[in-house]
């Protein structure tokens, strides 16, 4: 089984992201970590390689900082990592990036011989949650898509995965290869032990750029990309109103009852 | 694409057991403003099965022109619905599709937007035509503390429109609008995905969407039993119950209750948070409620920062005494 | 920067510290109630590999230097010093035999470290704490074997250890040098494990006494020539005694970051306490004497990874950094004020473990002493 888990390293996301002075978020004393959403995704593809036998190789696309995370991959289940780097990607949106993926997936499958049997990606980002990678890389690739899988088992040579729903969940038989976006299963990635992570730290990461991906220059970056941001803000905040904190229970009840019922909102 | 000529807003109104789903309604609102302002119109698409209702109320909230794809083959959501949608945007040449953020509705976009090339943003939570022309749509971004305004470059262009975002207008009694076009089927092309099984585990119908008063707790509830009084508070108040992460993944309450950005959106007239301590995923989800009401223990916490009345005190104590209070007003 | 370490070493410290973070610091708090093991946490501990970071790489483990060993217990400590104690007791056990044990002995011992165990030094018995010469448990030859009697207590990880070093006597007639060390595998017919210990702090760290009854052991399982276990405890303690200190400055480093944390959203007349002189000077005090009492630990390990002759600066890093984590702490219960009193604030149980860090190991009055005598050579 030969998988492959895109990664896209963010800012932490349990810390909250303010606008600098130039209007751009403050992201640069935010710890860079690997996409919640794409560690579930790695996690997966680890235990179905456990159960099925095969090989990871985790790919981002970003600068060189991002293998930073892609160690981290290496550590918890990855067997190989590629990193993409382009200034020329630089503000690709949405469908370039799929654009850029697709392309990427067929270089390391070129370089390793191999053709990719299950890509996985996180459901969505917890940077610019658009959710719209994974299928529109689908779409590029030609092959089909299972969203928001919390659950996957062989059946042959298709993958039955399991959809989480509003309602609960579909059980959907797709055809290898394809493309599964990942939401949070019912465990948590494994840490890395002492011994993987030294042991990744040594493995070597390449590089892949827009002359051995082959990206026509016209399709990629923030120009040639369809979306444009024009400007970025923070939501307008909601005023604090009181906060009753009196002595005894008694008293702060008794002062927040007659707020509430002079505002008449029972 | 070679798409040229497009013009007007195609309102894509994703249906369930017959009945619209109220963000393909409220989508309605904006779409017929920036029509109106463009000169063009508003056009709603149904894909599903037994679809006469839902044409009707789309046609009550102001629908120009409504086009149905009414078929057995469709009445789950697969990918088949994407391959109609894709046939119709071809066909039909609109400008802008709006889609809801729905699950199904964020599943369909990146693939129709894949299959024709076109630029996609998610989770449009406010939208208004620029100067030039082009609708600049905002969208959340890192957990809702940053929005961004986009304009896309391509048309059509498609957008998914978070529930909540706008209000529905006023429904008028109308006869369905003369351009109504009924496909029975449509060509699916290549199929890659087979639904062998679909099984519904929330079958209570939780409508915190429409509901006027929500009652919410968190983390800081302790535990499934103490849980039982957020929904007794709920009660007492004819709300609905709302919940954050912790206490659906410990299984206090089900999935369908959850608030925040990984929930749903909600904006309802009163809104009481009972130990929740605020964190970003569940404010972005509840901070349009018209009055919000905390309690915590913790008198630093950030809902208190948001809330129009903050009780610092045991939720085990205010609770039941707000319940005994609530109780003598209605009486 | 606390400890010179290198890039990898960071590593491991962030993944140790998230690991900390995540699984140990907040659930350590219903195990410090109730006084339990808590096994889940140290089964993640032990699939993640902390216990073989020191074991040396030719024995399987990860061999990292002094140094790094104590940024990662540092870690562990600041998390939790049972946690910390836990760890770091295995340790212990394993640097006898490490020192004295043949190639297959090292072999056996490392192997089960690094396969995720524990592992119990027991030399303290009721009547020969500090005064180890009046350990009272014998070892008897009877042909080609040692029969063992006596009990040890206040033994770290004893009910749950895959092997135990046992200092017994085997020619009472000859005091400390009729001493000898041995390995015993759990399970030896004869060894039993007392009641947990119901302790003031450290309550994640399982102690509890060890009982040889006619305990059999071949000659093989002994560490060294009989008569040097006496020799064999003293270096092992002295060269734990500096990671000792470590897990105190954890300790110290927590209670000033809680310190510190609660003064800035603390407000009284009109501003953060930590705007005020008087708990400024406190914080300042506090930091000066973490920092002091690390760098001492990294002096004292730097020593001893280069061959130097490192007992005093063991003691004097020991000795000090279990001082001051009680210092460091009872200042952070002050600072916290009534909150800092109670239960409900994480320093009040920081004041219970700093205070075993001034007793095991070598009193810190036996630290004295060892650090008097070197002084008073010295002054020759």
């Amino acid at each position: 089984m030969e998988i492959l888990v895109c990664v896209k390293q963010v800012p932490d996301d349990s810390v909250k992201v303010v606008l600098n002075g130039s209007g751009q978020p403050a992201i640069d004393k935010i710890a860079p970590v690997a996409n919640a959403f794409d560690t579930y995704a790695l996690e997966m593809a680890a235990r179905f390689k456990e159960a099925n036998g095969g090989t990871i190789t985790a790919v981002s696309i970003g600068p060189d900082e991002f293998k930073t995370s892609l160690k981290n991959c290496l550590a918890v289940g990855a067997d190989k990592a590629y990193v993409v780097t382009d200034a020329s990607y630089d503000g690709s949106d949405s469908l370039a990036t799929a654009y850029v993926l697709s392309k990427a997936v067929a270089k390391i499958e070129e370089l390793e011989g191999v053709k990719f049997d299950i890509i996985f990606c996180g459901k969505e980002t917890t940077d610019s949650t658009t959710a719209l990678v994974g299928p529109e890389l689908a779409e590029k690739l030609g092959v089909g898509v299972v969203t928001c899988v919390t659950e996957l088992a062989l059946n042959g040579d298709k993958i039955d995965a399991k959809q989480e729903t509003e309602e609960g969940y579909n059980t959907i038989e797709v055809a290898m290869p394809a493309v599964l976006t990942i939401n949070k299963p019912h465990y948590d990635p494994r840490y890395p032990t002492m011994k993987s992570k030294m042991a990744a730290r040594r493995k070597q990461i390449p590089t892949l750029t827009s002359a051995d991906l082959g990206t026509d220059a016209s399709l990629v970056g923030a120009a040639n990309s369809a979306v444009k941001t024009i400007s970025l803000s923070e939501p307008t905040k909601k005023q604090a109103g009181i906060k009753i904190n009196e002595k005894t229970f008694e008293e702060t009840f008794a002062k927040a009852m007659a707020v509430m019922t002079e505002a008449k909102i029972f | 694409m070679s798409l040229t000529d497009c013009k007007g807003i195609m309102v894509v109104i994703e249906t369930a057991d017959g009945a619209a789903k109220s963000v393909g309604l409220e989508m309605l609102t904006p779409a017929k403003e920036i029509a109106s302002a463009k000169g063009t119109d508003v056009t709603a698409v149904m894909i599903g099965e037994g679809l006469e209702d839902a044409a009707k109320q789309a046609a009550s909230y102001g629908a120009d022109k409504i086009i149905t794809v009414d078929n057995n083959d469709l009445k789950a959501y697969s990918e088949k619905h994407a391959a109609v949608l894709k046939e119709l945007i071809e066909k039909y040449k609109p400008e802008t599709v709006l889609i809801g953020a729905t699950q199904n509705g964020k599943d369909i976009a990146p693939i129709v937007a894949g299959k024709l090339g076109l630029g996609c943003v998610t989770d449009v939570v406010s939208m208004k035509l620029g100067d030039d022309g082009k609708i600049v749509f905002t969208c959340p971004m890192y957990s809702g503390n940053i929005l961004s305004d986009n304009v896309i470059d391509t048309v059509p262009q498609i957008a998914t429109v978070r529930g909540g975002s706008f209000k529905k207008g006023e429904p008028k009694d109308v006869e369905l609008p003369e351009e109504v076009v009924i496909a029975e089927s449509m060509p699916y092309g290549d199929i890659k995905t087979t639904i062998k099984e679909t099984v519904k585990e929330i079958s209570e119908a939780v409508n915190l969407e429409d509901a006027q008063v929500i009652v919410s707790g968190g983390r800081g509830m302790g535990s499934a039993e103490n849980f039982k009084l957020v929904e007794e508070l709920a009660n007492v108040l004819g709300g609905v119950v709302g919940a954050t992460r912790a206490p659906v993944e410990d299984g206090w309450i089900s999935r369908a209750h959850q608030i925040g950005q990984s929930g749903k959106i909600v904006a309802p007239k009163l809104y009481i948070a009972c130990g929740i301590s605020g964190a970003t995923q569940h404010v972005t989800g509840m901070v349009g409620s018209d009055y919000i009401v905390a309690i915590n223990k913790d008198e630093d916490a950030p809902i208190f920062d948001i809330a129009n009345v903050g009780i610092v005190g045991n939720v085990m104590q205010v609770i039941p005494a707000m319940i005994e209070e609530i109780k003598k007003l209605k009486a | 920067m606390a400890y010179i370490i290198s890039d990898e070493a960071k590593d491991l410290l962030a993944d140790v510290k998230k690991f900390c973070d995540k699984e140990v610091r907040q659930q350590c708090k219903e195990y410090d109630i109730s006084g339990e093991f808590p096994k889940e946490i140290y089964d993640k501990a032990l699939e993640i590999g902390l216990s073989a970071i020191e074991v040396p790489q030719q024995y399987g483990g990860l061999g990292l230097d002094h140094i790094t060993c104590a940024a990662l217990f540092e870690e562990m400590a600041k998390a939790d010093a049972g946690f910390y104690t836990t760890m770091s007791a295995s340790f212990l056990a394993l640097t006898p035999v490490l020192l004295v044990g043949t190639e297959e002995q090292k072999k056996w011992a490392c192997n089960k470290l690094v396969e995720g165990g524990y592992a119990s030094f027991g030399l303290t018995e009721p009547m020969a704490g500090s005064d180890a010469s009046n350990v009272k448990t014998t070892a008897v030859k009877d042909g080609d074997d040692y029969i063992l009697n006596g009990r040890k207590c206040f033994i770290t990880n004893a009910p749950v250890a895959d092997f135990y070093v046992i200092i017994a006597s085997t020619n009472k007639s000859k005091g400390v040098a009729g001493l000898s060390a041995f390995l015993v595998p759990k399970g030896t017919k004869g060894l039993s494990t007392g009641k947990h210990e119901n302790k003031m702090g450290i309550r994640t760290s399982i102690t509890s006494d060890v009982i040889m009854e006619d305990m059999r052991i071949p000659q093989s399982a002994r560490l060294g020539r009989e008569g040097t276990g006496f020799i064999t405890a003293m270096k092992t303690l002295d060269m734990s005694r500096a990671y000792v200190g470590c897990g105190a400055v954890g300790i110290a480093q927590r209670a000033l970051e809680e310190a510190v944390e609660y003064s800035k959203t603390r407000v009284t007349f009109g501003k953060p306490i930590c705007q005020h002189e008087a708990i400024q000077f406190m914080i300042a005090d506090m930091d000066i004497k973490t920092e002091t009492a690390r760098q001492m630990v990294a002096h004292a390990l730097t020593l001893q990874q280069n061959g130097k002759p490192f007992s005093r600066e063991s003691a004097i890093a020991k000795c000090y950094a279990g001082d001051i984590a009680v210092e460091v702490a009872l200042d952070a219960i002050q600072i916290l004020g009534g909150y800092g009193y109670s239960k409900e604030y994480p320093v009040e149980k920081l004041l219970r473990d700093a205070k075993i860090f001034q007793i095991y190991e070598g009193t810190n009055q036996i630290q004295r002493a060892v650090i008097a005598k070197a002084a008073m050579r010295m002054r020759k």
